[in-house]
């Protein structure tokens, strides 16, 4: 998903777009570009934020410009494959958003002909089929041509120099005009142009509009066709949000797709033969990395039988990067300063290294010898909740991917619709468990150690109730002097090696009079006897059981925030990546 | 104009598909009911679209989040009727709006027609009119909706679809259910005159998806995209989504729509009228006619699956079969005859060599004991030993 936005009026064309761009960096916000038509052709383009370095492009004179806002699919993000794209002498800017399939064969085919191609995207090939068909007068039947030409779903803007005129075509990919007074404005969706206009027009698949200060004119299939203007009064953030009230929430019920797209998005070949067989591995990340890391930890040393280290990004400094072995780090925006220092000081010991991250082309993917992605789209909840999932999804497919087989792959056949499943779960009593208290306790054993952790921190960042998660275990090495009838505990008991241990440590915690919110295996009566609350996980292989149980443990505190009412999308505080030590 | 579409119920009726999704969320040809009324009304160049939600609101949320729909979503808390639905909507109604119900098929034709009225109910034939609202006319101008009448006096039958205006927010203000308020406006004075429907469709009980499925396939595009085996044999309209793999010698004939990363093993046979969701695994030498298959279910090697309908992440063991009969089933106290395969919920899963006989499975049911014949209603999370 990939956010564009155009302009033609008498407004400063650069401040209108990067402000656009701005409200669109929901769809995606790893590059950015814009041009201007002044009446030559100038671009300012850079891979990063646009709500860093937006104001970097108010430099851009003119009152005609076109601008896009990037999440990459063809090409890593970088200053070269941002958009806007140039045809061959410059003349041509075009900003697309949507997949264009056939942009193989037509660079093949435009190549031959002697075009020059600067980017690896599949927009570029726009700029030069236009170019190719434009005639230096009639721009709208050469875009027409180049449209009947491509496949795939696409909205585009095109300018050319000289021209006072911006073109418009929308087949697939959304894209809407706003309709000002001697100005017109088109973008993705409406959230850029309130603000400057409530009049907008949606285009349909097929049309193309012509725009000029003067006005708008829409034709489909060559003929001009009347749409009507309509009246919106939406606010931004409702639009963003597509109608869930936060974004975390929104995450949550992506989470589903994503394990799913994450796990089977890897080729056997996506790990080169040097990271396959490791004598050890250092697994360094914060936060919820880190805890996806530990579950890492856990995993690989019994089925790999590899010693695994997992460090906080922080520590690792104070430590030294194994002699032989690799060093794995993980990061969902692939800018956390502390995971950036210890992968840069692996690298000073000259280990390979390797990254786990979601933003293509971030800073870590350029550090690290080799990355794998996830593949959860843009995520805007500064709570991690849909890349702690696709974490799993990665470092689960590692492990296969190190063994040159497809068995965790097969176990998780179902875990997509296991996930789906437990969001349908009722946990409004454990809700009522958790919003009044102070403290809490997330107790578990095993690979369900870490699962308690994570619990524990998402409790605590966005509901603001003092959550600790513990191994079973150790709660009796001094925690334990902290129960009461005060302190709700969440245990974790799936079914497996330690579910009998599990089942006595909760009894032990029960007769301290803690309120025990039990999460295990569907059916299991022993457990739902002993417990207050019991939130049942489908029958399922014991990895998804674990993924699943993440999943509730998110909702758990979602729902705890809501009902404290908490800014849940933005935590008092906390900034979603990190990128001071 | 604008458009309100309900879609905040659960549809009991439809149970047990609608345990994870209310009705307007279950797919027909892969998609779901409430798209094809927003695909109508977008026809129709109407833009501004209200969608009420309620039932599994995350649910719908998230699929009208990931399809891009240029639709604004209101939230019904509690379902207390339809016209308290449309009340929800109320801060956004601002004159002349379209009423309709998101888990009712209806073609952009019929949009077309009762768009330019004031005050109009969207009224087509139904052969078993007590199910639904029953309409009475006089002089051309509705006179009375009798809803659900146990003898009604004609077969035309109100489609739930109406062209009004804010004023008549005033009766929905007082009556928790559409009907009654359109009942009080008439009451009071106001002309309001039926319109012609060209195409609606409405899934009352489970297997009446499988006549919608039949009805709405025609409509889909040919495409060919994943990895088909040069053996495999093709025919009629068929819409293969990209990731799926088709076996050699599976035999496919359209129309049929199979989703995406689906896996149909060698020496199937697919008959027409069939819609297969994505992920799904069709082993080897099964035979799949007539059916609607969702997400991520599987069916066993040698399976014969005819006039079913089957939810979502089913595990079919091999040597499953339907068997379809015309019997009677006792359901939610009343008797009903139909002749389907088997209707299945989400997550059943069965040993090998079972036969559904004219049956209706609960969700996450589990029939362990192979060879076994299933009849009558299953209910939800019941074990068949």
């Amino acid at each position: 998903m990939c956010g564009i936005v155009g302009y033609i009026g008498s407004r400063n064309a650069a401040r209108v777009i990067v402000d656009g761009l701005q409200k669109l960096e929901y769809r995606g916000y790893d590059s950015f570009g814009v041009a201007t038509n002044n009446p030559r052709i100038e671009v300012f383009k850079r891979k990063g934020k646009i709500s860093e370095m937006g104001s970097d492009a108010w430099s851009l004179h003119g009152t005609i410009g076109i601008g896009h806002t990037r999440w990459a699919t063809h090409g890593e993000p970088s200053d070269r494959n941002a958009h806007p794209h140039l045809d061959c002498r410059g003349r041509i800017a075009v900003v697309h958003n949507g997949i264009i399939e056939n942009y193989a064969a037509l660079t093949r085919e435009l190549r031959e002909r002697g075009h020059e191609f600067r980017s690896e995207t599949d927009t570029e090939v726009v700029a030069h089929l236009v170019e190719e068909f434009y005639d230096g007068s009639d721009l709208r039947t050469a875009v027409e041509k180049t449209v009947a030409r491509l496949e795939g779903s696409f909205a585009l803007l095109v300018t050319v120099e000289g021209l006072e005129e911006v073109i418009a075509v929308r087949d697939s990919s959304p894209l809407v005009l706003g309709i000002g007074d001697r100005e017109v404005f088109a973008a993705s969706d409406v959230t850029p142009l309130l603000g400057y206009t409530e009049r907008v027009v949606y285009l349909e698949d097929g049309d193309l509009a012509t725009l000029d200060r003067e006005g708008w004119r829409v034709y489909s299939h060559g003929h001009p066709v009347r749409r009507r203007v309509e009246h919106v009064d939406w606010d931004v953030e409702t639009v963003k949000k597509g109608g869930f009230p936060h974004f975390m929430l929104k995450e949550i019920y992506e989470e589903p797709r994503v394990f799913h797209d994450t796990l089977h998005g890897f080729a056997a070949s996506s790990l080169p033969e040097r990271y396959r067989h490791p004598p050890e591995i250092t697994v360094v990340a914060c936060g919820s990395s880190y805890h996806a890391g530990l579950v890492f930890k856990y995993l690989c040393e019994s089925t790999c039988r590899i010693p695994v280290r997992a460090e906080l990004g922080s520590e690792f400094k104070y430590f030294t990067p194994p002699l032989k072995g690799i060093v794995t780090v993980i990061t969902q925006s692939g800018e956390t300063a502390d995971t950036l220092a210890a992968l840069k000081k692996a690298r000073a010991y000259n280990c390979p290294t390797l990254a786990i991250t979601n933003v293509l082309g971030s800073t870590v993917t350029r550090i690290a010898d080799h990355t794998l992605y996830m593949r959860a789209g843009p995520e805007i909840s500064v709570a991690a909740t849909k890349s702690f999932v696709a974490q799993l999804a990665v470092l689960m497919r590692l492990i296969d991917l190190m063994r040159g087989n497809d068995r965790l792959l097969t176990a998780l056949e179902q875990a997509n619709t296991v996930i789906g499943e437990v969001l349908l779960l009722d946990i409004d009593r454990a809700v009522e468990i958790c919003r009044p208290a102070e403290h809490l306790f997330y107790v578990g054993r095993g690979l369900f150690y870490p699962i308690a952790l994570e619990g524990a921190l998402k409790m605590k960042e966005i509901s603001y109730i003092h959550a600790e998660g513990y191994a079973a275990g150790e709660l009796k090495h001094g925690p334990f002097a902290l129960l009461s009838d005060q302190t709700p505990v969440v245990a974790l008991c799936p079914p497996g090696d330690t579910y009998s241990i599990m089942l006595s440590n909760i009894k032990e915690m029960k007769a301290r009079k803690a309120p025990i919110i039990g999460i295990g295996a569907s059916g299991d009566r022993e457990l739902t006897d002993i417990v207050d609350v019991f939130l049942p996980i489908p029958e399922s292989p014991e990895l998804v059981q674990l993924v699943a149980t993440s999943v509730v443990l998110q909702q758990l505190a979602y729902r705890t925030a809501v009902a404290l009412e908490c800014d849940v999308d933005q935590p008092r505080n906390l900034a979603k990546s990190v990128t001071v030590e | 104009m604008q458009a309100v579409i309900l879609a905040a119920g659960e549809g009991t009726r439809l149970r047990p598909l609608t345990r994870s999704r209310p009705k307007a969320l279950v797919p027909v040809a892969n998609t779901p009911i409430l798209k094809y009324v927003i695909d109508a009304l977008l026809k129709n160049g109407i833009r501004e679209i209200v969608v009420v939600v309620g039932y599994r609101k995350e649910h719908v949320i998230r699929y009208l989040t990931e399809q891009d729909l240029p639709v604004r979503v209101v939230v019904q808390e509690k379902q207390l009727g339809t016209g308290h639905a449309l009340m929800c909507a109320e801060p956004f109604i601002r004159d002349r709006f379209l009423l309709l119900a998101g888990d009712n098929y209806i073609d952009a034709a019929s949009i077309a027609r009762i768009r330019a009225e004031r005050n109009a109910v969207l009224v087509t034939d139904h052969p078993n009119p007590s199910n639904f609202g029953v309409v009475v006319t006089k002089d051309g101008l509705i006179r009375e909706i009798k809803e659900k009448p146990d003898s009604p006096s004609g077969l035309i039958v109100s489609t739930g679809i109406y062209a009004l205006d804010r004023s008549f927010l005033r009766y929905t203000a007082e009556h928790q259910e559409v009907p009654d308020a359109l009942q009080a406006m008439i009451r009071d004075g106001t002309r309001v005159v039926p319109v012609r429907a060209s195409e609606w469709l409405d899934a009352v009980n489970p297997w009446d998806l499988l006549e919608m499925n039949a009805r709405l396939l025609p409509q889909i595009e040919a495409r060919r995209a994943g990895t088909i085996s040069r053996s495999a044999k093709l025919y009629g309209l068929i819409r293969v989504g990209k990731g799926t793999e088709i076996g050699p010698n599976t035999f496919i004939r359209g129309p049929v729509i199979i989703g995406e990363d689906c896996r149909i093993c060698p020496n199937c046979v697919i008959m027409p009228n069939t819609s297969i969701g994505s992920r799904v695994t069709i082993d080897p030498l099964s035979y799949v006619a007539r059916s609607l298959i969702m997400d991520d279910t599987a069916i066993g090697s040698h399976s014969r699956i005819i006039d079913a309908v089957v939810g979502e992440a089913c595990r079919l063991q091999d040597h499953t079969a339907t068997w379809t009969t015309g019997a009677v089933l006792e359901r939610d106290g009343g008797y009903q005859k139909a002749a389907f395969g088997a209707v299945l919920g989400d997550r059943v899963c069965s040993a090998p060599f079972t036969v559904l006989k004219n049956c209706i499975v609960g969700n996450n049911a589990a029939i362990s004991a192979g060879n076994t014949t299933v009849t009558g209603v299953i209910p939800d999370e019941a074990v068949v030993v």
